[in-house]
């Protein structure tokens, strides 16, 4: 009988020991997979949060390759209020909508409970990050970009280095032109992002109005005279600086052009860095002749993105889970690796940036130095505009290359669609 | 009807030994419809082979070398394989399923009579009309409580459900074409309901068995958003969704993309002309039998 | 034989209503439901509107009227010259004229690729720098006539129909399957009596398949008033609104705008339409079964 017992015992005691060490599952869909710049990254860092937890806590990537897909599918999830216990926010905003179905964590304590956590947050990121004086995410990307451009041709149209004025620059535009040289890649197809960071730029540095536009999350009037101006600037630069599939081309033409030869300039963050070096995209030695620099006027783009969310979950066990996972993929050790394998500069600036990273990516070193001259920084345009907007962006950027559309009138076609979030 | 026997040249009954002038225009159709049917898949083999910055600066281009580089690295990049045979599975199921339990419906609608029969067929069809938008959000959450999310079971009774109004059509149509003293002759030989339905109309719309079912399998072939929102795991996704590794927001392969769209559509290709080749023996085979 | 027949009768429905009601139903009921609401994600609220949604669509909303135009315009483009296209060539082939089988599959092939990979082979057809017609008309000297054809409010309209204009193997295979499996008796008949060739293809194929026919026009009427991915893959509805219809301003307006009740109410609509053609489409060719 006392055998018997002892044997009973002894089953529940592994039973309930079994149970205690029961592997927490995360689920993590991600887009950045295939050819994203970040992917080796998210690889390593979840190779590493799994051997670090072994037996306790197991990222499961659910792979999702395409940056549209993916929210098209968290959507679907969010909808169903099924999502997985970390998403990423990134430049979509996914914040305000999963935070309006009430379905966020509040990580406000969690970070206040770990000073070094704490000490990640500038004033940036903090604001970026939070509703309402709570946070609610946590940034791993810097999200720094200027633009880049081809020495050569600078030299050959006898143009010493990048323009430090606006009036300076669209004499270099003028000047590369006579050269027979096309000056800009520019895009309009999805959601224009080579074309906005010019735009982004040019309202940025239009005076005190400018800069807090663009300082404002979800601006809902695009009728000022600042956003006017550069659009009137961005319809000249289709007109007459740009090559002729800009209008409807993706960033995958725009690039090409640089990447080939035919433009000068390129806007664009330091992860395309790797790409002047990769032979099937750009030709042999092409990397040495790309310089870096900031926008006209001292601007750069510097503001940390929207990052990793914590979604409530019924088990609480997931959510801590959950929030060890943000709080490694956004630590100094994840935004290191992100610099030194991507070039993507942190978000933090806890983080060093590397004498690896220098080594790794020569013109990001370059830009660094450049960036110190910034004296306006703000997000991209595409960061704090509504969702909705990048679509009209697409649509309508064609008739303000052709002339059909005028700057106000385009202007006003954003201000509406930014009137249908109401 | 006249038997012909099943020789290269019998089964020619309809070709007409017309002069040759007058077969040029339809000669020229041909040729012309072919010329536009070959040039996307020979733009895309193409494409496979050259660099990323030939694809980007000359569409008409031919390759400068043939290096299977593009090949390799759309193994690499995405588990195409593991997807390819998984879109096999799934698509050969809900396909076969599909026909199989929709054509019995078809034949109801062609061939019965009962009350509110046209209301119900209305009813039906109206699947064909509702959004794709409108159906992801709900058919996740049925799949979801039905206990078939991640699951091959799940994909293939979506895909037996969105191919289902087209085969009812179709099917539909071919029942409806099959002369009915046939069928009442089967009758009055005293057979049953099911005997009537599998021994003799089914073998009469061989034809539209396979139209319906060369086209549950290429919707099923090359649907993307269930695929998507429905499944997690390596182990059930599908090949449509491999495609999408090879662009990013800011990265792009496109010698890779080429690469998986070649790996991807040639099998179908093959498995598609073998399967027309087996309908057309049927065809022939059905038509002597009539 | 009616009262026996009853129980086989609701066997026979029964998977096909089976698929409707876990697949479909659900999904029509919400979007006929919360069309009648301002039903939005962002910020979150349901509040009944009755029919405001589609006061605000007719009445107000211009690019709604754009959207409807530009797809009743695409529906009647593809039941008519996109199946014109295939129909022909499945009456020649119906001849068997040497290499018909051939042709058959190979026509069938831009059917096969999936619609991503389309779109992306247009997009580079179209191409204002290095484009395929572009270069074309260069090396014939008349670059003058060169044009950003996708992206030109002149020419986007026209440049999107053709994507999927000139692939009718779907068609072809459909038609072809049914004449086919026809009584070749009746067309030697027909012979006989001195009919001409167009005469045999006309007054004695063609109704004989007129079945078939309705169906694929059903097919061609639905496939456009669905049609999303290969304009949201080029244009995405541009340049301004010239290219959007339904189904693309739906997803926006769900997706990206999160206005799920305005959203529906466009649901409502373009299953209106597809009930209103479907009606249409059998009328016209008097298929109904009674």
């Amino acid at each position: 009988m006392k055998r018997i017992l002892s044997l009973l015992l002894a089953v529940v005691m592994v039973l309930g020991l079994g149970s205690a060490l029961a592997e927490i599952k995360l689920d993590y869909p991600t887009f950045q997979v295939g050819v994203n710049t970040a992917a080796p990254v998210i690889a390593q860092l979840v190779e590493e949060f799994n051997a670090l937890h072994a037996g306790q806590v197991v990222i499961q990537v659910e792979e999702i390759p395409g940056d549209a897909n993916y929210i098209d599918k968290i959507k679907v999830l969010l909808n169903a209020k099924d999502l997985p216990p970390v998403i990423y926010g990134a430049g979509y905003n996914l914040l305000d909508l999963a935070l309006a179905s009430d379905l966020l964590v509040d990580l406000t304590p969690y970070v206040e409970a770990d000073p070094e956590w704490q000490a990640m947050y500038n004033d940036k990121a903090l604001e970026v990050n939070s509703r309402d004086g709570k946070i609610y995410g946590s940034s791993a990307e810097g999200n720094t970009i200027g633009y880049f451009y081809n020495k050569e041709l600078f030299e050959q149209a006898g143009i010493a280095g990048p323009a430090k004025t606006w009036d300076e620059f669209f004499a270099q535009l003028d000047t590369l032109k006579a050269a027979g040289i096309t000056p800009l890649s520019m895009d309009t197809a999805d959601s224009a992002w080579v074309t906005s960071l010019w735009m982004g730029a040019l309202i940025a540095t239009s005076g005190e109005a400018g800069q807090a536009f663009m300082a404002q999350m979800m601006p809902d009037d695009y009728n000022t005279p600042e956003v006017i101006g550069a659009l009137e600037k961005i319809q000249k630069m289709f007109q007459e600086y740009t090559t002729f599939d800009a209008v409807g081309g993706k960033y995958e033409n725009a690039a090409n052009a640089f990447l080939s030869g035919q433009t000068a300039m390129i806007a664009n963050g330091p992860w395309m860095i790797g790409d002047f070096s990769d032979t099937t995209k750009a030709p042999e030695g092409f990397a040495d002749k790309v310089g870096v620099a900031i926008y006209p006027e001292g601007f750069a783009y510097d503001e940390p993105i929207q990052g990793y969310l914590v979604t409530r979950q019924q088990d609480s066990a997931v959510e801590q889970a959950a929030v060890e996972m943000v709080k490694y993929f956004t630590g100094v050790h994840a935004q290191t690796v992100a610099l030194e394998k991507q070039g993507m500069l942190p978000a933090s600036t806890q983080v060093e940036i590397t004498q690896t990273a220098k080594d790794n990516f020569p013109l990001l070193a370059e830009f660094v130095v450049a960036l110190e001259g910034a004296v306006i920084r703000s997000a991209t345009t595409q960061a704090t505009m509504y969702p909705n907007l990048l679509d009209i962006m697409s649509a309508e950027l064609p008739n303000l290359a052709s002339g059909a559309m005028t700057p106000e009138q385009f202007a006003q076609a954003l201000t509406e669609g930014a009137a249908k979030n109401k | 009807m006249t038997q012909r026997p099943l020789t290269a040249r019998g089964d020619s009954g309809l070709r007409e030994q017309r002069p040759f002038h007058a077969r040029i225009p339809a000669f020229l159709y041909m040729l012309l419809c072919v010329l536009v049917a070959l040039f996307p898949i020979l733009w895309v083999v193409m494409s496979s082979f050259k660099s990323n910055a030939q694809i980007l600066s000359s569409a008409v281009s031919l390759p400068t070398a043939y290096s299977f580089e593009g090949y390799r690295m759309a193994l690499e990049v995405s588990p195409i394989l593991r997807y390819f045979f998984n879109s096999v599975v799934i698509t050969m199921l809900s396909t076969f399923l599909n026909v199989f339990l929709v054509s019995l419906a078809a034949y109801v609608f062609a061939r019965t009579r009962f009350r509110g029969k046209n209301l119900l067929f209305s009813i039906l069809a109206l699947s064909m009309v509702i959004p794709m938008t409108a159906l992801m959000q709900p058919v996740y959450q049925v799949i979801t409580s039905l206990g078939l999310a991640d699951s091959l079971p799940g994909l293939v009774l979506v895909y037996m459900a969105l191919n289902m109004p087209l085969t009812l059509l179709i099917m539909r149509a071919s029942f409806a074409g099959v002369p009915a003293s046939l069928e009442e002759a089967a009758y009055i030989d005293g057979a049953g309901f099911m005997y009537t339905y599998f021994r003799v109309m089914l073998p009469l719309t061989k034809g539209g068995l396979a139209s319906a079912a060369v086209m549950a399998f290429l919707n099923a072939w090359n649907e993307f958003t269930f695929a998507l929102v429905l499944t997690k795991s390596a182990a059930v996704r599908t090949l449509p969704l491999s495609l999408s590794y090879f662009t990013s927001q800011f990265s792009f392969n496109y010698t890779a993309l080429f690469a998986a769209i070649t790996m991807a559509v040639l099998p179908s290709i093959l498995i598609f002309a073998v399967f027309q080749e087996q309908v057309s023996q049927s065809l022939v085979i059905g038509a002597v039998k009539g | 034989m009616q009262r026996r027949q009853a129980g086989w009768i609701a066997l026979f429905l029964l998977p096909a209503v089976a698929l409707f009601l876990t697949i479909y139903a659900i999904p029509l009921g919400i979007t006929l439901y919360t069309s009648l609401f301002d039903y939005r994600l962002f910020p979150n609220r349901m509040v009944y509107v009755g029919l405001a949604n589609f006061a605000q669509l007719f009445a107000r909303d211009a690019q709604f009227h754009r959207a409807l135009v530009n797809n009743l315009v695409w529906i009647l483009l593809h039941t008519t010259l996109h199946i014109a296209i295939g129909a022909v060539l499945a009456l020649i082939l119906y001849k068997k004229p040497r290499g018909w089988k051939a042709v058959r599959v190979i026509y069938m092939i831009p059917s096969i690729i999936s619609n991503a990979a389309v779109a992306m082979i247009f997009a580079n057809i179209y191409n204002p720098s290095y484009g395929v017609i572009n270069s074309l008309l260069k090396s014939v000297g008349l670059a003058g006539m060169q044009r950003n054809w996708l992206y030109d409010p002149a020419t986007s309209f026209v440049s999107v129909t053709m994507i999927w204009t000139l692939f009718s193997g779907y068609n072809t295979t459909l038609i072809l399957s049914q004449a086919l499996s026809l009584d070749s008796s009746v067309l030697e008949a027909a012979r006989v009596d001195g009919a001409s060739r167009l005469q045999q293809d006309f007054l004695i194929v063609m109704p004989l398949v007129k079945h078939m026919l309705a169906t694929t026009m059903i097919m061609a009427a639905t496939y456009m008033l669905q049609m999303f991915d290969l304009i949201y893959l080029t244009t995405r509805g541009g340049p301004g609104v010239t290219t959007t219809n339904l189904p693309l301003m739906l997803y926006k307006t769900a997706m990206t705008e999160n206005n799920y009740g305005y959203a529906n109410a466009i649901g409502v609509v373009i299953i209106a339409l597809g009930v209103l053609f479907m009606t249409l489409i059998n009328k016209l060719l008097r298929t109904r079964e009674d």
